[in-house]
This record gives C-alpha cells, structure tokens and sequence, in this order.
C-alpha cells in the first residue's frame, strides 16, 4: 500500500485512519530525542551489577573490601544491604500459584547463571567495571535442572523449596476421552519452542536521582506501576519514589518486569548521589528474561469431513528460576491453546515449571504466540490425513460470533479471520516455481486467535486527562509509556479527532508517576484498548461540557456543532468560534476546561479449579502466508514471499497498523528460523550480538500487508489490539511452507537448516 | 617495530574491526596499541604477475578497485560476504590475515590463489606463503614483533577459474563453512589439470584440502562430487551454537562440488 | 593512564575534549559531547546504532577510538540537518514513510544510506536498487520495523 492509499476503509473520521507523522516520530528521525541513557547530572556514578557465573550454587561467602578499595568506588552493596530483598509478583491475583519470592540480590544461593549478587556504583564505567571484578564471591555449586520434564521428575533438584512446578491451570470442557474415543481420526504431536529474547536496539539503561528527597528513576521501562515495588524494597514510602519512563528504543515485554530500576534506587538512596547504569548487550543477552520455551502436545480428534470434536492438550513451559509473569503467560497460553476454531469438548493443562535457565517472562505474544505453532500444526496435518485442503478444513472449523470457548465465554465480537485467510493468500499471488534443480517450493499459511487487553479478572482500568488551554491548544497527560509503537501518538491523534484541534496544537507528557494519571503498563496490547478509551472518553465528556457554551455563542443547538482544524463551527450556518474563544468563554462562566476520565474495562472471574470464567476481553483474529524454497542438500529456508492479513476493527494509523504487523512479522520470522539462545546446562551458548541471529535487512522479503477492519472490536472507535498478534502466526506459516515443500513438518525451533535437512534425510527413509 | 619489541602488553591497532571488539568485551586488555593506519598509503599495484596489496588495503578498496577485479576476481567476489558498510571501510587485508579467523573468507581466497604475506620484523623482511601462515584458532607463524606489509597473489591466468560460496545462518555473519575454489583447465575438452580448494569453518584455521587426481570422465558432475566426497570424509569440524560437527561436514561436501563446478564452468568460459 | 586533551572535529565545529586514549569514539561523543544520535547497541560492531560519519563514511563508533578521529571530521545525523532544525530530505523521507517506530536504529539507517545513495550518484548511476540498499543496510539492525518502511523512505529519497 502506498502512503496516499492508507486510508481508513471505513467511518468518517478525519484524524483517525489517516497516518500523519508526527510527536515522537518528529523527535525520532531528528535524532533529538532523548533515551534513557541520554541523560547526566553532575557528579553522576556508573553502576553495574555483579552477576553469578554458574547456574545453581550456594554462596558461601562475599568479600567486597577489595572492591570497594579501589580508587573510584563509591559503594558495593549486597544482599545485607537491601531492606527489603525480596520481589513478589503475584502475578495471577495470587490464583492457583506457587507464592516464591525473587531476591533482588542473591543472599545464600544462586539459580541461575547472570542472577545478580552485588551492585557496585563508581565515577567511571571502567572503574566499575573493575570492582565488580574485584567483588569476590565464594561459590558452591549444587546440582541443577535444566529442563522442565526433568525439573517435574520425583526426586529433581529442587529450584526452590516449594516445589518446581510453579503453576498448573486447567481448562476443561464437554467429554475429552469419549470424543476421542469415539473419533474418526486421532492426531497426535509434540511441538517444541526455544529461548528467544526480546533484542531491542536500546539495551536497558537508565539514570537515578535524589530531587526534592524523592528518590527518582528515569529509565528505560514499561511498566512506571514498579515505584511501588521500589518503594517497597527501599522500606521508603509511596510517595518518595517517582518512576520517569523514558520512550524505549524497544521493549516487546522485555522491559515489563523491573530492570535496572531497584539496582539503580539502591545505589541512588545508598550513596546521594546520581547513577547511571546501562547494561552490555551481552550481559542483556544472558541474563533479562526471556521468551517461554513450550513443549507443546496434542491430541486432535475429528470426524472425517474434518469436523474438530475434542482437543487434548498439554503445555509445559519453562519458567526459569524465579516466576516473574509466568503464570500469566501459561494462562494465555491455556486460554489460546484452541486457537481459531470451534472445540467442543477440551481438555487443556498449561504448567510452568521452574529450572535453573535464566527467568523467562513477557514477550510480545505472551504464551498465546508459542501455541499458534501447536494448534496450526494440528490442523495441516489433520487436512493432510483426511485428503482435506488446509483452507477447506480451517473454514469448516472457524469460530463465529456468539460462539462458546472452552473456558465457557460466549465470543461476542465478530470472527472475520476466514477472510484474513482469503486475503493473506491472496497477498501472494501465484505459486512460484523452483529456481533451480535440487530445490523445492512450497506454500503455508497460519491462523491465529490473539487476546489483547489484560485478563479480565484483573479490573483493568487506565486514566487520562485532558485540558483545552487557554490558546486553544491541548495537552494530555497519561501515565502510558511508549515502546516506539505509536502509544502516545495515537492518543493525540484520538484526541485530535474528537476536540478538533490540530496534531501540531497538542502535547503529550506520558509515563511519569508522580505527574500523571495511572494507566497501567504498556503490555498485553491494552493501551490502545485502555488509554485510547480514556482519552475518547474524556475527549467526548470534555467536548459535551464545552459544546453548550459554543452553542450559546453561536447561536445553534449543541448537537448542531462541529469540532474540527481547531474551531467549533455549526454544521448548518456559516458560524465558528477558535477553540482559545470556547477556552476564554468557558473560564469566564468558570467552567472548567480540563478532565480526567477513568476508563474501565469489564470485569469478571474466573475459576481455576474449573476452568471456567472470564479471560480476556477480546481477540484479534489473523492469517499469514508464505512461499518457502528449500535447497535439499544444505536445508537452507528461503522465504520467497510473505503476506499477512489481521482484522484490526479500526486502524486509528494506518501507516502505524501496517509497522506493527511488518514488524511482528519479521520478529516471528526470527523466531521461526534463525533465533536460539542455545541454553545448555543453564549456560547460554548465543552470548555475543553477533551469534544471537535476528533478521537483518537483506534476510527476508518484505512483509505484504492487508488489512481487515470490522468496526467490531473493544477499543476506540471499534479498533483492536495488533501491537503483539502479528508475531504468533510466523512460525506455523512457515512449517506450514516448509510441510508443503519437503512433505514432513518440522516440530522443533527454530527450523534450522540443519534440522531441516534432517527432516529432508527422515523423509528419504521413509 | 620498536614499540612491538619493546613491549610485552603491545598490540598492533589496524582496521581495529577484530581487535576493537575483544577490547569492548574484555577479551583482551594490551598495554598499548599501535595505531599503523597512517603508516602506508599505497594503492594496490600489480607487478608482473604479482597483484602486490598493501597489508592497509581496506576491504572497501577490494571490493571495488579495478586491479583486484580483474586479477584477483575470487577475492573482490568473496570480500562482499565479509562483514558489513562500516566493518569494510576500515577493516584490512593485513589485519584479517593477522587475525587468522578460522572462518575467514579473505584467509580462504588466500590460501586458494597461492597468495604470499611479506613480513617486516626487527631481523628484516621475509615471504610467507600463506600456507604457512595460520597456525590454529586466531594464531599465526609469525613472530612477535612482525607485521605483515603486502599481500602478494598471483595474477588470474586464462584457463582458470575460481568460485567462491559460503554457508551462513544469516547474510553477512560468520560463515558456517565457506570454500574457495581455483580451477585451472587441462589440454582435453573437460579435463581438469589442477585444483586448489580452501575451506573455512571445518577446523581450526582455514585450511587447504587436496582433492587429489580428478578424473576427467564424461560425467563430469559425479567427477567433481566424488573429489568433494573424498575431501568431506576426512574433515573433523568442530561443533558449536551454529552447527554441529556432522552438519559441517556434510555442508563442506555440498559447497565443494558446488564450487569446483562453478570453477569449471568459469574458467571454460573464460577459455572460450 | 592519563586523560590527554584532544580536538575532535564534529558537525563541523571543533570540540575540545580530555580523554582517555582508550575512550572511544562512541564515548566521547555520547557522554563527553552529549550528542544523543550516537548510541551503544552492542560492542561489537554488527548492530549499527553507533555508526557516525569519518571523512565521510560510516564507521564504527565502538569500533574506533576518539584519539583516531583527531583531524578527521566526524558527521552524526543531526549533522546533516539544516539551521533551526530543518530536516535533511532523507530525513523527511523516514518520517513520512513511517520507517522509524522506536527510533534506535534510525541515524545509523539514515547516515548508511546517505553514504550510498551520495556513492551511487557520484559513480554516475541514477540510484540504488532496492537490493543494494539492503546489502548496504546488513549491518544496521532493526528489530521493530521490519525493514520495509525503510527500504521505502530510501528508495523515494533516491528517486528524489
């Protein structure tokens, strides 16, 4: 789609589904923006953390006098120093979980390799660099478990006294084993994922501050609701901490959890002084979390005209050594584990089990992107089996409107993802032919049911607020913070569409807790859905309190009039008013012209115990489609041709819908292919940037984009969430592809050349 | 020179695309660094039926400069795989060949040409064939206190051919085997006189592998793939987070029919 | 080891600066200089968030020390802008385009193809394949855009 052609395909708005460039990306291409580690005070330390070498142990004894010698050294500090050193994420509302607490500096034992120590601050990065070194501290190694089916075996290392499995959701519906049994065909199959991370171009950074006794963070972060937490583990109040998120170079869940935050307050509140800290990308690679590995089996049974009458399903996920957001990431996945069609009889287990790997935790897609891998190889090989095509038996199963989920919901906004499917094949036109002898073709596709929103049993609410100045210009304020998604320009341009006043009138101060309205963290594809509420709510609650003094003053019925390029006009005379003559109109009847709107989402329950109750709001529904090439002597994938399609219910920026889906995509397709932090006895192999393979410009084609909007979904305007659903379809597609062109489907990724040539060598014998 | 001897700690700075990188990652930590960029501002020359490259050569100048296309074609082919935009403006032939990569894709079209280092040290100058060069993980033969001053690789000949493929996990990264070909066509229609394989990525250096007597049958496919079948079966790679050691192998047999092909078929060409 | 005082020449004004002889270039202009469009991404060279102009073509900012850049003028993006702030045609090219999404990589994308477009042109060509700005794009990373609005911005900033 070429720029003039982005416009929205439906509504008559005249902001929104345009794409105008403007706010943070203005700031972005001039370079001028400032990151979280662009930022100095005077006098300001270097902080770094010292992390274990090994994965399991006990520490037997920590000598910092050496350390903190060293000309430069301005503090090293341990666990003894920490008031508070624990972190506890009850992250499923304290529901069906495991209560294990994360240390924020490791006391008497370590469970994995790169979990942090000590934290040293000093005058310069080489210095610190050196008394970390220096930091000398006495390990005794224990036995570890690396793997969650060992860590789940009687008798296995015991990450933490509790138990290993951290959380076990269930999710039943109907009578599995009679429908199974009572099955034309039975397909079964394992499917396993690996260890991928987040490789945002900024590494996490940020700098700390003491201003006015309140102890300050500007950091590189998703989530500012962490103060809290800070708070907490200093023993300080609520209101002496203030978290400033900066906007991120990257986070797709990455920067969700704390980071550098509670290194930073520590150093900060220890030694009154400012303190930076930006981590190595290699330290970054081995030890921020990472993305779930699954192991995923299924057990699909259908009538033989396709018709899917049970799926059992077991998911084991790899939580790392601490929980962090595990157990919402099992539940996702649990929730999603059916995909796009209609199961009448269910039954699903999701587990996260604890390991000495490095924490695994939120990662665009959130579990309910591994399971596309096992539900959509279900499918292809469900068609394969019973002489289907793969469109004919995904249509035949497709959700509808009104339909139930296994978890008992009634579907309740529209299912359009048979026509994703149309369209996404479409996108790649006609099959292509070998290039050459010794190389096959083939064409896959891939389906998804991606949840945006949080999980409604968490009463999710956000808040913003607007005001009309006195010159007629806006300002917002919200506590979003923005990933370089779009999230507070979205909001301007949502704000701009209601108030009438022009983008280039508005500003947005986002992500800072003492100075803005809560609205949670950018996570989970709420924020559109969240704060673009907010900010439509309180656009129109400010609009409908103005609207009858502009009514007044011109002489028309309030519902006569027209906010737009910064006036109030009535729509049937040749009367208007400036939106600074409403503002100085509404002062002089002492109206107000600023208002804060608290949007909540719809709340509900569920139970854990059956399975059945409420979990997310929504679902974004989508196809991608790919053309692969496979050399069969080397194994090596060459993706010909990509297309991918998403219902978005409305395209508040089109430009900006198409980014995130381009963008997703080609995360997934690292995913797919060429990504594996190669964990091996709680080691992490891929150490350096460049043995860590994300996709560079010239590995994949472009990703061809289409676009569906049904008016339907949960957010502003009718829009949905699309900042993480593009990434879950990649990797079934391209196995789907790759099925096509050698007639085995690989289960394992990434789907290497190597192991593709194994398949290739499976097939031969076969 | 001086400074080299002098110090035990010292290290020669050149392209500093290797070495710059150990020092961010605190792999090596010298005493002192030698800066040499300004030591040499020869332009690549040919004398006789040597091309002569200054051991400063930036890999941007091969890639593009007239005297290594035409007598050096393997090299300004292979150069487009090594690194990227930034790592070839100040990367050089002198370095690389120092920093003896075992994936090295300038070590490999070295090895393949027949290609001699000149070293300067405090005792004078001497010529290494670069078959002797590369004496196991990142190390060379040569002596402390030398530096390599000129690459010298013979001309291409007519009647030769070379080729030059790599396996990568992802474009422009390390290769996970990468071969460098010259073949040099005999008297008979078909017939190979000679051929000259180097590979990366099979062992610990770039290495040269003999493909012994080619036949020189009608079929001249199967002659090739049975030589690289010899070849493959007596390589022991290592295995790592990119490949494993059976995978190499196998990828080095497919790359080195392919090559001697290819080679074949370029030096048929240029014998037309 | 002493800090000793350099003259680094950058977007065409001198600076005066004390550093380390082991401080990069990347160090000395992000944190001595406060120059934000010069950023650490990795260390090693493959990301490209450091890349700035030496002598006019993109190099390494971690890759190459600030003692090494004395009397050779280094170019960051915001180098190529115009007084008061106005945009380089490229630059407007990825706003339009919508090439930059979390903003990271993008003066290393901008200053790279700048640099080919500019070698393009002064080899007597017209512009760039869309191929040859991706060879030319491998050793700057992106992990938000996908490339394609990228590739996009330069292509239309070429055919200018």
């Amino acid at each position: 789609m070429t720029i003039p052609d982005l416009q929205s395909l439906t509504g008559p708005y005249r902001i929104v589904g345009t794409s105008p460039a403007h706010h943070d990306f203005v700031d972005k291409v001039k370079g001028s923006l400032h990151y979280a580690a662009d930022w100095q005070l005077p006098g300001m330390l270097h902080g770094r953390v010292v992390r274990s070498p090994v994965p399991s142990a006990r520490i037997t004894g920590i000598d910092v006098t050496a350390a903190r010698a060293l000309p430069g050294v301005a503090a090293v500090l341990t666990a003894a120093d920490v008031p508070s050193n624990q972190i506890v994420e009850l992250a499923s509302g304290g529901l069906a979980e495991l209560q294990v607490s994360m240390p924020v500096l490791a006391a008497d034992r370590v469970r994995y390799m790169g979990e942090p120590v000590a934290v040293v601050a000093a005058t310069t990065p080489q210095i610190a660099y050196e008394a970390a070194e220096l930091v000398a501290v006495d390990y005794e190694e224990l036995p570890g478990v690396f793997d969650p089916i060992s860590a789940r075996a009687d008798g296995a290392p015991r990450v933490h006294e509790v138990g290993n499995t951290l959380v076990n959701w269930q999710i039943h519906c109907g009578d599995v084993a009679g429908a199974l049994a009572a099955a034309d065909m039975v397909i079964e199959g394992e499917y396993r994922s690996q260890h991928v991370e987040h490789a945002y171009l900024e590494p996490e950074a940020g700098v700390g501050w003491i201003e006015n006794g309140v102890l300050t963070l500007r950091v590189s972060t998703q989530v500012i609701e962490h103060a809290a937490t800070i708070a907490h583990i200093l023993g300080l109040p609520q209101s002496k901490v203030r978290v400033i998120a900066a906007y991120m170079g990257g986070g797709f869940g990455g920067k969700e959890d704390m980071t550098v935050e509670a290194f930073l307050a520590l150093l900060v509140w220890h030694t009154r002084r400012p303190v930076r800290m930006i981590w190595d990308r290699q330290e970054s690679l081995v030890a921020s979390t990472k993305r779930h590995p699954f192991i995923m089996r299924y057990r699909t049974g259908a009538d033989r005209d396709g018709t899917i009458t049970a799926q059992q399903i077991e998911i084991i996920g790899d939580a790392g050594a601490y929980p962090n957001l595990s157990p919402r990431v099992l539940f996702a996945a649990a929730a999603c584990a059916c995909g796009p069609y209609r199961v009448p009889n269910a039954s699903i287990t999701s587990t996260a089990v604890f390991t000495n790997n490095v924490p695994a935790s939120a990662f665009r897609g959130f579990g309910a992107m591994q399971i596309v891998l096992g539900y959509e190889s279900q499918m292809d090989q469900l068609a394969e089996r019973l002489g289907l095509s793969r469109t004919a038996l995904r249509e035949r199963n497709f959700l509808a409107k009104g339909d139930l989920l296994p978890t008992g919901e009634r579907l309740d906004t529209c299912v359009e993802v048979a026509e994703t499917m149309h369209r996404a094949i479409a996108l790649l036109g006609e099959p292509p032919q070998p290039s050459g002898p010794g190389k096959l073709v083939g064409r896959g596709i891939g389906c998804n049911r991606h949840p945006y929103g949080r999980t409604i049993w968490f009463r999710d609410r956000a808040s913003a607020w607007l005001s009309l100045q006195g010159d007629g210009t806006l300002l917002i304020r919200s506590g979003v913070t923005d990933l370089g998604a779009g999230q507070a320009a979205s909001l301007c341009q949502i704000a701009a569409e209601i108030l009438g006043a022009p983008l280039d009138d508005i500003s947005i101060y986002i992500g800072d807790s003492a100075l803005n309205p809560p609205a949670g963290g950018t996570f989970a594809t709420r924020q559109l859905y969240m704060s673009g509420n907010a900010v439509l709510h309180a656009a129109q609650e400010l609009r409908d309190r103005m609207a009858p003094v502009a009514a007044d003053l011109l002489g028309v019925p309030a519902d006569d009039l027209e906010f737009v390029a910064g006036r109030v006009r009535a729509q049937r005379a040749e009367v208007s008013i400036t939106l600074a003559e409403l503002a100085a109109a509404c002062d002089k009847r002492a109206i107000s012209t600023a208002h804060l709107s608290t949007w909540r989402a719809q709340a509900g329950s569920f139970d854990p115990r059956t399975g059945q109750g409420d979990t997310f709001p929504d679902y974004t529904y989508g196809t991608h489609a790919a053309d692969v090439e496979v050399d069969v002597e080397t194994g090596q994938v060459t993706v010909l041709r990509y297309g991918a399609c998403h219902d978005v219910g409305r395209a508040i920026n089109p430009m900006r819908v198409q980014g995130q889906i381009q963008g997703g995509a080609m995360q997934g397709l690292g995913y797919a292919l060429t990504e594996d932090m190669a964990i091996e006895d709680g080691y992490v192999q891929a150490v350096l940037f460049a043995n860590y393979l994300i996709p560079n410009a010239q590995d994949f084609p472009d990703v061809l984009v289409d676009i569906v909007e049904s008016g339907e979904g949960k957010g502003p305007l009718g829009a949905r969430g699309i900042g993480e659903p593009p990434i879950g379809n990649v990797a079934a597609t391209i196995a789907s592809a790759i099925q096509d062109a050698i007639g085995v489907r690989p289960d394992r990724l990434p789907m290497t050349p190597e192991r593709v040539l194994a398949l290739l060598d499976q097939r031969r014998q076969t | 020179m001086r400074l080299l001897a002098g110090h035990e700690e010292a290290k020669i700075l050149a392209g500093g695309q290797s070495l710059m990188p150990m020092l961010n990652l605190r792999l090596a930590r010298p005493e002192l660094l030698i800066d040499i960029n300004q030591a040499d501002q020869r332009p690549p020359s040919r004398t006789g039926d040597l091309l002569r490259l200054p051991a400063l050569t930036r890999h941007r100048v091969l890639l593009e400069h007239d005297l290594v296309r035409q007598h050096c074609p393997l090299l300004a082919e292979a150069i487009r795989h090594v690194g990227n935009v930034r790592v070839r403006n100040r990367g050089t032939i002198g370095g690389s060949l120092a920093h003896a990569d075992p994936t090295s894709e300038i070590g490999c079209c070295a090895l393949a040409t027949q290609a001699q280092v000149v070293a300067r040290g405090p005792d004078g100058e001497r010529t290494v064939p670069v078959s002797e060069l590369f004496a196991g993980y990142w190390s060379t033969t040569l002596a402390e206190s030398e530096i390599i001053t000129d690459v010298l690789i013979p001309v291409a000949r007519p009647r030769q051919g070379g080729s030059f493929l790599e396996m990568v996990r992802r474009t422009s990264d390390f290769a996970i085997v990468a071969v460098a070909a010259v073949v040099e066509l005999g008297e008979r229609p078909g017939e190979i006189a000679a051929a000259r394989l180097a590979l990366a990525g099979v062992a610990d250096r770039v290495m040269l592998a003999d493909p012994g007597p080619i036949a020189s049958t009608a079929d001249q496919d199967q002659d090739l793939d049975a030589a690289a079948a010899r070849i493959a079966e007596t390589l022991e790679p290592a295995s790592d987070v990119h490949a494993s050691a059976a995978y190499r192998r196998r990828l080095a047999r497919v790359l080195i029919a392919r090559a001697l092909r290819q080679a074949a078929a370029r030096a048929t060409g240029d014998a037309r | 080891m002493n800090k000793r005082q350099i003259v680094l020449s950058v977007n065409g004004t001198d600076h005066e600066v004390w550093v380390f002889p082991s401080a990069t270039l990347l160090d000395v202009l992000h944190d001595e200089l406060g120059l934000a469009d010069v950023r650490y991404g990795c260390g090693e060279g493959v990301c490209g968030t450091c890349t700035v102009l030496l002598d006019g073509d993109p190099v390494n900012g971690c890759l190459t020390l600030a003692v090494q850049a004395v009397g050779h003028p280094v170019t960051t993006m915001r180098g190529l802008m115009g007084p008061g702030e106005v945009m380089h045609p490229l630059q407007e090219c990825f706003l339009r385009h919508g090439a930059s999404q979390c903003g990271f990589c993008t003066p290393g994308m901008v200053l790279t193809s700048l640099d080919l477009v500019r070698r393009c042109v002064s080899q007597g060509r017209v512009r760039p394949t869309r191929d040859e700005i991706r060879y030319a794009l491998v050793g700057n990373l992106c992990r938000c855009t996908g490339y394609t609005k990228i590739l996009d911005a330069i292509e239309e900033y070429a055919d200018q």
